[in-house]
């Protein structure tokens, strides 16, 4: 298992903004509320296929996206429905699109986890992952060439590390400076593969050494260790200093999807994480230094809940698409 | 060298006027390659090339000599070796507005890039609606001695593969002019460049830079008797074939498709409706070679107009050797292809 560098993280709220600490934690509550009830659908046959969920991986989802400006660029995985809720992805259509609705971003041509939108900066990535890190590097590449200061922040799991996109992004990004934050998801498996057999690394971060960028771990549980590292990448990035790695530890706390028991963790990954809960840790930081009180805490769940009820009942409701047009559109006019 | 690298500043579009490379009278199918791409750079801001060894060498063929000191490192970006790398960045860059020119620096590389040209080029646009404007230049095809992962024919990979253009000129005149609206297009287009026609073939005059339409045959040779369907190297391969043909007394209709994807069947259809005879030659291996795709739409169009059944000729089905004696007894050859005409023309 990745140690993490030693990042203040959640020991002290001083000289932080309390709006933007009860907005993120009220997208990381929403995240959850979103993912447990689409589990529930999961369970209830309303999904087309299986469904992934990103349980544990809130506080490095929304920490990271909360350090962008409404017009950086992002490329997000399965693994990250905090950072497109954070961005203004509704609830409802990443249901549509798990359940294959005229009404999904992609109108049910693509589907499940294939969801994106680039009127938000979000790319819509393929299964293939990590090959959203490639298209980040250009979308990096495209503001710096017309001398703009916006960046782009791609995620990645412990899995995708291995991979020739994963070496071949940060190579090109690193010897071009491009302003890129590369963001990897460490939930210790890829599917049942544990990391002792993805990475001899001690830390995924150590890649960082060999492109010759910064390179940090932090606890992916505790959201504000997640802000602070990936906030100075950021600034970083838009300084025109070029791309960092931000490795987040967390732990995948359901299967790779729904389908799978992962009866392969070990008990223990489990026994440790489950007291590492990365909302309630967020939660009982921020009741703690008086962000919020016990009434707030139970009207943003209740709030949530009702959003991700009322999210389901439309999705529900949304038509399937009609295949009458199904050869249109595979060429751009 | 320039230094057009400082932060915050949108790139010159021009850091010194004049073409990048001073044309020949005849310009060459190589010399009309970089015409174009350097007319459509100056012409669009937008649009930059990426790729191994472009900048400051000029590229493996030179098509891109001169473009470093005209639009400097920020348009004419030198790539590290990671195919998959550069082809997925010029993805993210055309999603956001730029129009890139990628080049590969020989078609037996694309592979390497496979997995971003199939699984993020070109289904995005049917997943999603949002255009990817990506040119995809790589120099292809035998006869330079080069051997097996040196000389491959790749459009037959690609051709099955929705969402892709695939451009494949055999004339200096198209190359330039099929060039540009390859880069005008608003998807990712696969531009295979003959690599044996660079230097051997040249413009009958000075180049046009008018964008020629995709998707539109020619009929490079007009005949009555039997139809060459070909592109690319075939083209040349072909017309001379026809005229010595011509002095037999048969007359060979020479169609150069120019385009796979999108293919113009009419001009094909209505050539073998008048000739009610076909044959199809490509260098690519004939198995399942684009050719089996053309025979296969004649038959399905014009199946009662012919007198023979439409015959293919590409490549014996082996990798391509090196050795001259052994790459001509698999790429086809002159006389054979003389020879399956006749045959054909005269059953």
């Amino acid at each position: 298992m990745s140690k993490t560098d030693k990042k203040a993280g959640s020991e002290t709220l001083e000289g932080r903004d309390p709006e933007l600490l009860r907005r993120v934690y009220e997208v990381m509550v929403l995240t959850r509320a979103v993912e447990d009830r689409m589990v529930a659908m999961y369970r209830g046959g309303d999904l087309l296929g299986s469904l992934y969920t990103g349980h544990w991986h809130e506080a490095i989802s929304v920490g990271a996206a909360s350090c962008l400006r409404p017009d950086d660029y992002m490329a997000p995985i399965h693994r990250d429905l905090g950072a497109h809720l954070w961005r203004g992805m509704e609830p409802w259509q990443v249901m549509a699109s798990f359940m294959g609705k005229a009404t999904s971003p992609t109108g049910g041509r693509d589907g499940t986890l294939h969801y994106g939108r680039l009127d938000l900066g979000i790319y819509n990535l393929p299964s293939h992952i990590p090959a959203n890190f490639p298209v980040a590097t250009g979308m990096a590449f495209a503001a710096k060439y017309r001398g703009e200061d916006k960046v782009c922040l791609a995620f990645c799991g412990d899995g995708s590390t291995s991979r020739a996109d994963f070496h071949e992004a940060l190579t090109l990004a690193s010897v071009q400076s491009l302003p890129n934050v590369f963001v990897i998801e460490n939930n210790q498996y890829a599917y049942s593969t544990p990391l002792r057999l993805t990475s001899h690394s001690a830390k995924l971060s150590d890649k960082a050494v060999a492109y010759g960028i910064p390179g940090v771990t932090v606890d992916g549980t505790d959201v504000l260790a997640v802000r602070d590292a990936v906030g100075e990448a950021v600034a970083r990035a838009r300084a025109g200093d070029g791309p960092s790695i931000v490795e987040g530890v967390t732990m995948r706390m359901h299967g790779h999807a729904e389908h799978d028991p992962a009866d392969y963790v070990l008990k223990e990954l489990y026994e440790e994480y489950s007291k590492k809960d990365p909302v309630e840790l967020f939660e009982n930081v921020l009741l703690k230094g008086g962000v919020l009180d016990d009434d707030t805490v139970k009207k943003v769940r209740d709030d949530a809940r009702q959003l991700a009820i009322a999210a389901r009942r439309k999705a529900l409701a949304d038509p399937m698409p009609e295949p009458s047009n199904i050869e249109e559109g595979v060429y751009a006019d | 060298m320039p230094t057009d690298t400082i932060p915050g500043t949108p790139p010159a579009p021009v850091l010194r006027s004049g073409p990048a490379q001073e044309l020949s009278a005849n310009p060459t199918y190589l010399e009309a390659v970089g015409a174009a791409l350097d007319h459509e750079m100056e012409r669009d801001p937008n649009v930059f090339i990426i790729g191994e060894d472009v900048g400051q060498f000029g590229g493996a063929f030179k098509v891109t000599k001169g473009f470093l000191d005209k639009y400097g490192p920020r348009r004419v970006v030198d790539t590290p070796i990671a195919e998959t790398g550069f082809t997925g960045l010029a993805a993210g860059a055309a999603l956001v507005g730029l129009r890139p020119v990628v080049e590969f620096q020989f078609a037996d590389f694309i592979s390497c890039a496979f997995d971003p040209i199939i699984n993020v080029l070109a289904r995005h646009h049917w997943r999603t609606g949002d255009p990817m404007p990506v040119t995809m230049r790589a120099p292809f095809g035998g006869r330079l001695r080069a051997g097996p992962t040196h000389s491959q024919s790749v459009e037959s990979y690609f051709a099955h593969v929705p969402g892709l253009k695939i451009v494949m000129p055999g004339t200096p005149e198209d190359a330039a002019g099929l060039l540009i609206s390859s880069i005008r297009d608003n998807n990712p287009t696969l531009y295979l460049e003959n690599k044996y026609l660079y230097r051997r073939l040249r413009a009958t005059g000075p180049l046009s830079m008018e964008p020629i339409p995709l998707g539109v045959a020619k009929v490079v040779h007009p005949g009555k008797d039997i139809t060459l369907v070909t592109y690319s190297a075939g083209v040349h391969q072909g017309v001379e074939i026809a005229q010595e043909l011509d002095k037999e007394g048969i007359s060979v209709e020479v169609v150069d498709v120019r385009t796979l994807v999108p293919l113009d069947v009419e001009t094909i259809v209505n050539s073998v409706k008048k000739t009610s005879r076909c044959v199809v030659l490509h260098e690519a291996a004939k198995r399942l070679g684009y050719g089996a795709e053309i025979a296969a739409t004649i038959q399905e169009e014009a199946f009662w107009h012919l007198d023979q059944p439409v015959v293919r000729i590409g490549a014996k089905n082996t990798p391509t050797a090196t050795s001259p004696p052994l790459e001509d007894a698999i790429i086809p050859q002159p006389a054979e292809i003389a020879e399956t005409l006749r045959k054909v023309a005269r059953a």
